[in-house]
C-alpha cells in the first residue's frame, strides 16, 4: 500500500501544473461599448404610442405587463431618447411614482411591473385595484423627457392554472395511466421480465461473502436529505438488505449524516429485523448519527472503514465530492464495493473505485429488483413504456427538425415549460 | 504504549512546541496576542498534517483529528441550527412576546398560527425516544416524505426534462432545408470544424448516442440480438462520458491540494511568500 | 390505524405539491413555502435527536471500553466546548475566569458520564458526587463572574471569539486538508482504470487522458486535431449521454415518487 502510495505522489506531483491553469482561467473583461453623447441634442423626443399595460398571466397575482411602441426618435428621428421611464399610479391625475429601480435603456419596449405579495412590503402592490400606467422617454437630461398618455384602469389577479405548465400536466398523466396499466397486470399475474443488473445481483453475494467472513457490512445513505428521492431509493434498498443481514446475523453498520435519515434508516432496519423475525438481534446503535458537516461525515467513515474493515460498502443515494474519497479508502481497506447514485459528476469516480456502480436510474430501479415484488415490476414495465413514448417523440422530432420552419416551431412549441 | 510509539508522541509534541514558540516570536509586530495566534496556526497545521497523515495508515493523531472535527461540527450545526432556524425563522412567527424575549423583530401577518404546526410535528419526532409513543414520530416522517415526494414528482419534469428531450430535436440530414440530394453533399464535402460533414457527424452522434443510451436503460426486454447492440453501443458511450467528466475534474482536485500545501508553507512555516 | 395515517398524510402532502405546481394563485404559493419552512423547523428537532444518537454511541465506547475509547471522550469535549462557546460570551474586555470556569463545566460533565459508564456501583457514586460538586463550583463561578455571560436569546455565542477560533482553527483546515486529500484519491482511481483491463474500462481512460491531454500544461495550449478532438468529445458524446442519463433519472424520479405517493412503495417506513 505504501509503495504505491509513493508511486501516486509522484504522479501527483507531476499533476502540479495543472492547477495553474485553474488559477489562471481569468476570463478576459468583456471591452464595453461607449458612444459619445455629442450627437444627442436636447429637444423633447417624440413620446411612446400605443401604451397597454395587462395583468401578467399565470401568475400569482400583483403584477402588470406593460407594453409600448418605442417612440419615433429611439434609434431613428432626433435620436435622443436614451432611457425610458415606466410611471404607475392609483389616480390618473397625479402622483405618478417610477417602478423599478432603474430606468429601461432605450430600445426597451415591454416591462413587467412585479409588486410585492407581503402587505407589509413598501412595494406592496394590491390585486383587484385600479392602476394607471405612462411612459416617460427620457433624453440624456433626465429632466428634458415626453410622456405618453395614460392608460388605465387595470387590475392585477393571481390565477388558479398556469396554462404555461399543460405539457408538464400532460406528461403526469401519461405517466400516471402507464403505471396504473402495469400495475394493474402485474397484479393479475403477467409475467413481467426484468433483465439482470450485475449490480443487484452482487449485492446477495456480498452479504453472503461479510457473513462468511464474520465482517460488518457498511451502508452509506449519502448525504442528501429525506427531501431527495435517491435518499429514499436509497432507504427501499437498506430495507431489503437490512433483512438479508438479519437473516444471516450479520453486522451492519449505518453511519448517517442527516438527522432526519438516521430516523428514518433507524426504523427501518427495525422493521426489517422484525420482518426476519429477529428483533433481538436488532441494535439501535448500529445506525447512528455522525454530523452534519461533509468532511468530518467522511473522516469518520474513513476511519470506520479502516478500523472495522468491513466486508462490503455499499453507497447509495447523492453524493457529492466526497464520492471518491470514500470510495478509494473502501477499495483500499479491500472491501467489495457496490454504489449507486444520480448525481451525475460523482458516477465516474464510483465507476473506477466501486465493484459495481448502479448508473442513474439503475439506483431507481434496484427497489424493484430486490423486492420481485409484481407491483413494483410492473411500475418498471411502465417506466421503461414512458422511455419508449421519449424514443419515439425523438425520433418524430429529428424528422421535423429536418423539414425545419414552422413544423418544428409547433412541434418544439409542445415542450415549453413556463417556470 | 509501545516505545516507538512513545517516541513518536515525544517528537511530535517537541516539534509542536518549538513551531509554538517560534510562531509566537514571529507573529509578534501583527498581533497583541501573538502567542495565542501562534498556538492556533500551530495547531491548524498540526490539525492539516494529521489528516494527511492518513494517507500513510489510520493513526492516533488521525483519531484525534477526526473525532475532534466530529465533536466540534455536530455542535456548530446544532447551534448554528438553533440561531437561525428556530430563532431566527420559527420565533418571529409563533407569538410577539416570544420574539421579544429572543430580542428579534416580530413579522405581522396573520398567519403565525400554522407555525405550530412544526414544532408539533418536531415534538412528535422526538416522542421516538419514548418505547411506548415511538410510533407517532412516523407522522412527521410522512410528512416531510409526502412533500418532498410530491415536490420532485413535479421538479424534474418541469424544466430538465422537456428541454433535454426538445433539445434533441436536430436536423440529421444537413441544417433544416439545406438537404440538396446526395450529389450535391459529396461535391461540397469539407472536414473542416464547422462545416457540414462534421455537423451532420455531431447531430448523428447525439442522436444515436441519447438513443442507445435510452436503450441501455431498458430493463424489461433482454439485451440481446440488435437491442443489445443498441444497449452496448450505449454503456459505450456512457463511459467516455464518464471518462471526460473524470479528467476534466482532476485539475480542479489538484488545485485544492495547493491550496493546503500553500497553508502549511506560507502561512504557517513562512518559507514561501 | 396507527400505521394507515402515515400515509394518508404521504399522499395527502404529496398530492398538493403535485397540485400547487399548476397553480400559480398566492395561495398556493403562501402554503408552498410555509410547508417548505416547516420541512426546516423539524429538521433541527431532528438535529436533536441526532446529536442524542451522537452522545449515546460515544458514551456506549467509552463504557464498553472499545479500544478507541478515549477518542470518543474527546470528540465528546468538543461536543460539549462548541455549545458551551455557542450559548455564551465575553461581556467586557477580559475574560475573567470564563476558561476555568469551563474546564469546571466539563470535567463535572465528564464524571457525570464517567458514573453512568462505571460498572461497580461504589465507584459510579462517587463519579456522580465529584461531578455533582464540579457543577456547583461553576454555577457559583458564572453567577459571580460578570466578565462573561449566557446568551440563550440573542445571537451573541455566534460572534464569541472563542466560537469563531474553533470553527477557524479546526473546522477549516480539516475540512479543506479531507477535501484536498482527493488530489491523491484522484490519483490512485487513475491509476486503478489503468490497471483494470477490460475494454469499459480502458474506454473511460482513454477518454479522460485526451481530455487531460487537452489541458495539459507541459506542451503549451493544445491545439489542432488534439484540441479539436476533446472538445468534441466534451461537446458531443458526452453531451450525449449526460442527456440520455438524465432522462433515465427523471423517469426514475417520477415513478419513484409516484409510487411513494400511492402507497405502492413503503418499505422507506418501517413496519409494526
Amino acid at each position: 500500500m505504501r509503495i504505491k502510495y509513493s508511486f501516486l505522489l509522484a504522479l501527483f506531483l507531476l499533476l502540479i501544473p495543472f492547477s495553474a491553469l485553474i488559477f489562471g482561467q481569468d476570463g478576459a473583461a468583456a471591452s464595453g461599448e461607449t458612444e459619445s453623447a455629442d450627437s444627442l441634442a436636447l429637444t423633447l423626443p417624440a413620446p411612446v404610442t400605443n401604451l397597454k399595460a395587462i395583468n401578467t398571466p399565470n401568475d400569482h397575482g400583483h403584477s402588470f405587463t406593460v407594453t409600448w411602441d418605442i417612440s419615433a426618435d429611439d434609434g431613428g428621428g432626433l435620436k435622443n431618447v436614451l432611457f425610458y421611464r415606466v410611471m404607475r399610479s392609483d389616480n390618473p391625475d397625479s402622483s405618478f411614482k417610477q417602478r423599478g429601480e432603474n430606468k429601461l435603456p432605450r430600445g426597451a419596449s415591454t416591462y413587467q411591473d412585479n409588486g410585492s405579495k407581503r402587505k407589509e412590503s413598501d412595494d406592496f402592490s394590491a390585486d383587484f385595484t385600479d392602476f394607471y400606467y405612462r411612459i416617460d422617454a427620457i433624453t440624456i437630461d433626465s429632466n428634458v423627457f415626453s410622456s405618453s398618455g395614460i392608460y388605465g384602469p387595470v387590475q392585477s389577479k393571481g390565477e388558479w392554472y398556469n396554462t404555461g405548465r399543460t405539457p408538464v400536466l400532460v406528461a403526469v398523466i401519461i405517466f400516471l395511466i402507464l403505471t396504473m396499466i402495469f400495475v394493474a397486470l402485474a397484479k393479475k399475474g403477467a409475467d413481467l421480465y426484468i433483465r439482470p443488473l450485475a449490480g443487484i445481483e452482487a449485492v446477495d453475494d456480498a452479504i453472503g461473502r461479510a457473513t462468511e467472513m464474520g465482517k460488518p457490512i457498511l451502508y452509506i445513505l449519502g448525504l442528501g436529505g429525506a427531501d431527495q428521492i435517491a435518499t429514499i431509493a436509497s432507504f427501499t434498498i437498506l430495507s431489503r438488505v437490512a433483512k438479508q443481514v438479519a437473516e444471516y446475523q450479520t453486522k451492519l453498520i449505518v453511519p448517517c449524516y442527516d438527522p432526519i435519515v438516521m430516523t428514518v434508516a433507524q426504523d427501518i432496519v427495525k422493521s426489517s429485523f422484525m420482518d426476519a423475525g429477529r428483533v433481538d438481534d436488532y441494535k439501535e446503535e448500529s445506525v447512528y448519527f455522525v454530523t452534519q458537516s461533509q468532511f468530518a461525515y467522511v473522516a469518520a467513515v474513513n476511519g470506520t472503514m479502516l478500523r472495522e474493515l468491513p466486508a462490503t460498502n455499499m453507497y447509495m443515494g447523492k453524493f457529492y465530492a466526497e464520492s471518491l474519497i470514500l470510495a478509494e479508502t473502501g477499495a483500499l481497506a479491500g472491501s467489495i464495493q457496490i454504489s449507486g447514485t444520480d448525481e451525475i459528476a460523482q458516477i465516474p469516480f464510483f465507476v473506477v473505485a466501486c465493484d459495481y456502480t448502479l448508473i442513474g436510474e439503475e439506483l431507481y430501479a434496484a427497489s424493484a429488483y430486490l423486492g420481485k415484488e409484481p407491483i413494483l415490476l410492473g411500475s418498471l414495465k411502465g417506466q421503461d413504456m414512458a422511455k419508449a413514448a421519449i424514443i419515439v417523440l425523438m425520433i418524430i422530432g429529428v424528422v421535423t427538425a429536418n423539414i425545419g420552419g414552422e413544423t418544428l416551431e409547433n412541434f418544439r412549441e409542445l415542450f415549453k415549460v413556463i417556470n | 504504549m509501545r516505545k516507538s510509539s512513545l517516541m513518536v508522541l515525544a517528537t511530535v509534541a517537541t516539534l509542536f512546541i518549538v513551531s509554538w514558540i517560534f510562531k509566537g516570536i514571529a507573529l509578534e509586530d501583527i498581533y497583541e496576542s501573538n502567542y495565542l495566534q501562534g498556538f492556533l496556526l500551530t495547531f491548524s497545521a498540526f490539525l492539516t498534517l494529521s489528516i494527511m497523515s492518513f494517507l500513510y495508515k489510520d493513526n492516533p493523531f488521525y483519531k484525534f483529528s477526526e473525532h475532534l472535527f466530529v465533536g466540534v461540527s455536530a455542535a456548530y450545526a446544532m447551534v448554528v441550527g438553533f440561531w437561525t432556524t428556530i430563532v431566527g425563522n420559527l420565533v418571529p412567527r409563533l407569538s410577539e412576546s416570544l420574539s421579544n424575549f429572543f430580542q428579534i423583530p416580530y413579522q405581522e401577518g396573520t398567519y403565525n398560527f400554522f407555525y405550530y404546526l412544526p414544532v408539533i410535528f418536531g415534538l412528535m419526532l422526538l416522542m421516538r425516544l419514548s418505547k411506548k409513543h415511538g410510533w407517532m414520530s412516523r407522522i412527521p416522517l410522512a410528512f416531510i416524505i409526502g412533500t418532498t415526494a410530491g415536490l420532485n414528482f413535479i421538479g424534474y419534469l418541469r424544466s430538465d426534462f422537456t428541454n433535454q428531450i426538445a433539445a434533441t430535436f436536430i436536423p440529421l440530414l444537413g441544417a433544416a432545408g439545406e438537404w440538396k440530394g446526395i450529389g450535391d453533399f459529396f461535391s461540397n464535402l469539407s472536414l473542416s470544424a464547422g462545416g457540414q460533414l462534421v455537423m451532420m457527424l455531431s447531430n448523428w452522434v447525439i442522436f444515436l448516442g441519447v438513443f442507445c443510451g435510452l436503450i441501455y436503460f431498458f430493463f424489461s426486454r433482454e439485451h440481446t440480438g440488435l437491442f443489445g447492440k443498441a444497449s452496448r453501443v450505449g454503456i459505450w458511450i456512457l463511459m467516455i462520458t464518464f471518462g471526460a467528466s473524470f479528467g476534466y475534474t482532476v485539475m480542479g482536485r489538484i488545485s485544492l491540494l495547493v491550496g493546503r500545501i500553500t497553508f502549511l508553507f506560507k502561512d504557517w512555516l513562512g518559507i514561501i511568500s | 390505524m396507527r400505521r394507515q395515517i402515515p400515509f394518508a398524510l404521504v399522499f395527502i402532502f404529496g398530492t398538493f405539491m403535485v397540485f400547487q405546481y399548476f397553480v400559480p394563485h398566492e395561495t398556493s404559493e403562501w402554503i408552498y413555502e410555509y410547508l417548505l419552512d416547516w420541512i426546516a423547523i423539524i429538521g433541527i428537532f431532528a438535529l436533536a435527536l441526532g446529536i442524542w444518537s451522537f452522545y449515546k454511541v460515544s458514551v456506549d465506547k467509552i463504557k464498553d471500553k472499545n479500544e478507541d475509547w478515549p477518542y470518543s471522550v474527546i470528540s465528546l469535549s468538543g461536543l460539549f466546548v462548541m455549545i458551551f462557546f455557542g450559548f455564551t460570551a465575553r461581556t467586557g474586555e477580559s475574560w475573567g475566569f470564563y476558561f476555568p470556569a469551563l474546564l469546571i463545566l466539563t470535567a463535572g460533565l465528564g464524571m457525570f458520564t464517567m458514573a453512568y459508564t462505571e460498572t461497580s456501583s461504589s465507584k459510579s457514586k462517587t463519579s456522580a458526587m465529584i461531578g455533582l460538586g464540579l457543577i456547583v463550583v461553576f454555577v457559583i463561578i458564572s453567577i459571580m463572574d460578570n466578565s462573561w455571560n449566557f446568551y440563550f436569546y440573542t445571537q451573541e455565542g455566534l460572534k464569541n471569539i472563542a466560537f469563531i477560533s474553533f470553527f477557524e482553527h479546526i473546522m477549516i483546515p480539516i475540512q479543506a486538508t479531507m477535501f484536498s486529500l482527493l488530489a491523491f484519491f484522484i490519483s490512485s482511481a487513475a491509476y486503478r482504470a489503468f490497471r483494470a483491463r477490460n475494454l469499459l474500462s480502458s474506454i473511460l481512460l482513454i477518454a479522460a487522458l485526451i481530455v487531460m491531454l487537452r489541458f495539459n500544461p507541459y506542451l503549451g495550449p493544445v491545439s489542432g486535431l488534439m484540441a479539436d478532438g476533446a472538445d468534441w468529445l466534451i461537446n458531443v458524446p458526452n453531451l450525449a449521454a449526460k442527456r440520455a442519463i438524465i432522462i433515465g433519472i427523471g423517469l426514475g424520479i417520477v415513478a419513484t415518487s409516484l409510487k411513494v405517493l400511492l402507497g405502492i412503495e413503503r418499505s422507506y417506513m418501517g413496519k409494526g
